[in-house]
Parts: structure tokens; C-alpha cells; sequence
């Protein structure tokens, strides 16, 4: 685990950083897991809504596959890979600050059954996601906080 | 570029008519926005009388809102979302004093006959 200005950035997945997007991508077998970073959560505030597309969404690459909300922003998840979405996190659609307490665990948003493996290769891993990020937190001043106002 | 809108969906057309003199109504039309955008539905907002003033260059910035920041981050949020921003020509002219350039690159102007079309296409029409 990574620690980038007290944002915490797990090294065992991959990451899709782009625009309003900092999401992760948890290859497992067959699957993948998607939900929202560390930064991404802190950025956005306390989470107070979350609706996930249904099971059995066909989604290309850069189509949303669920909307969040919080107090001070409103906006897509962004498929990071195309797939069919073969599971929804139900316990975080009612309870969305999941997303904020525990966005590497129970506040998972998504699983998909990939199209494309390939694409993972769009990805960013390792020493290049964490610059990525760096960048990122210092450019919109990120405070990492798993509680936020 | 922003997510278009899914063709399937459906449209909104928002109609804004209050301007920098009520701050406190300026930002909930541009965060409904960018969270209808953000759920796909293809959004549009059309703004007259001296809404338009919202969308002058560095206009935004210059609207504080109680909750902290300013009315910028709204406007962004809303733009990256996709939002579509249309003003009317009439009101920017004769109202708001503007000229075209005046308004933010992202923005469209139309005139009312445009605007009418924009009302009878969508499937619902809120007015702020």
C-alpha cells in the first residue's frame, strides 16, 4: 500500500485516472471489481447517493455504469474497461458513505465480466499510477480523509 | 470530451432566469444539471432574461455560495458532465448588455423560435 499525501493507493490493481475520474479496476479471475479511489472520495465529499446500472448492463469503455452524489459533486463512474456489469454492490447503493469509509473494501461499486481483457492495458499500474496520482492530489489540493464533512 | 448523453434516454430542457443578483438560486439549476447529465439523461439548459450573466468570462468565480467556493465549480461540473448550455440572443443583447465573445466558449446562443422547438422536443421542461 502506497501512502501519496495521506491518500491511500493499494499496489495490487489497476487505475483509471482521467478528468473528474480516479477509479480502481481489481482483476479476479474471470471478473473485475470497480470502485472508487481513496482521492476520489475525498475529493468528492461525503457520499450520499449512489445508483449502480443494473446486472446485465452491456457497457463500452468510457460509458458510465453508475452516478454518485455528494453535497458538492454530482457525476458519472466511468466504465474503466467494457464488460457486461455481472454484479452491484447493494450494500453500498444503501449505504453510499461506504464509498468514503472503505472505498478499497465494503464500498466496492461494481463487478464486470470484461469484453476485452485487452484493455486493461490502458491501465495505469504501479509506479505510473502512483505519479499519476501524485499529480493529481497536489494539483486539486486532495486531503485524504475517510470521514468527510 | 464529455459522455454523450445515451441516445436511448431522455431530455430535459432546464430554464434559468436569475442572474448574480441571487447567488443563493444561482448554484441547485447547474448541480440538478451535471446529476441528470451524470444519469445519461441528455440535459440542456437555456438561459434568458439575466441568467446569461452567469456565463460571462470570469463571471462565476465572482459568485460566492454559502457552502464555501464559488459558483465556478458548478459550472465546471455541469460543462464536464456534458451539460449543453444554450443563452438567448435576445437577452444577452438587450438585458444583459453582453456581446457574444463575452460568454464562456462552451456556451450557444439561439434565438426564442430555437428555444420553442427545445420545448415541445423535450419529455420535461423545469424552470429555475
Amino acid at each position: 500500500m502506497a501512502t501519496i499525501f495521506g491518500c491511500e493507493i493499494p499496489e495490487d490493481r489497476y487505475y483509471y485516472i482521467e478528468r473528474s475520474q480516479m477509479t480502481w479496476v481489481k482483476v479476479e479471475d474471470s471478473r473485475v471489481t470497480i470502485g472508487a479511489t481513496d482521492p476520489a472520495q475525498a475529493r468528492a465529499g461525503r457520499i450520499l447517493f449512489l445508483r449502480v446500472k443494473p446486472a446485465g448492463t452491456v457497457r463500452e469503455r468510457g460509458r458510465p455504469i453508475a452516478t454518485v452524489e455528494s453535497g458538492k459533486w454530482a457525476g458519472p463512474i466511468i466504465a474503466p474497461i467494457g464488460g457486461t456489469i455481472s454484479e452491484v454492490n447493494t450494500e453500498a447503493e444503501k449505504e453510499p458513505s461506504l464509498l468514503n469509509s472503505d472505498p478499497y473494501g465494503r464500498g466496492w461499486v461494481a463487478r464486470m465480466t470484461p469484453s476485452a481483457p485487452e484493455e486493461l492495458a490502458l491501465l495505469l499500474s504501479g509506479e505510473a499510477a502512483l505519479a499519476k496520482f501524485r499529480e493529481v492530489i497536489v494539483r486539486d489540493q486532495i486531503h485524504c480523509d475517510r470521514n468527510p464533512p | 470530451m464529455p459522455t454523450p448523453p445515451d441516445p436511448t434516454g431522455k431530455r430535459v430542457l432546464m430554464i434559468i432566469t436569475t442572474g448574480p443578483d441571487e447567488p443563493d438560486k444561482s448554484y441547485a439549476p447547474f448541480f440538478t444539471a451535471a446529476l441528470m447529465a451524470a444519469m445519461e439523461i441528455e440535459t440542456t439548459m437555456f438561459f434568458m432574461v439575466h441568467a446569461p450573466e452567469l456565463l460571462k468570462k470570469g463571471a462565476a468565480e465572482k459568485i460566492p455560495l454559502k457552502q464555501g467556493g464559488s459558483l465556478k465549480h458548478f459550472v465546471d461540473m455541469a460543462i464536464e458532465n456534458g451539460v449543453r448550455l444554450l443563452a438567448c440572443a435576445e437577452s444577452i443583447r438587450d438585458l444583459c448588455g453582453l456581446r457574444p465573445e463575452d460568454l464562456l466558449p462552451e456556451v450557444k446562443i439561439i434565438g426564442a423560435p430555437t428555444m420553442a422547438d427545445l420545448v415541445l422536443d423535450a419529455d420535461a421542461v423545469l424552470s429555475f
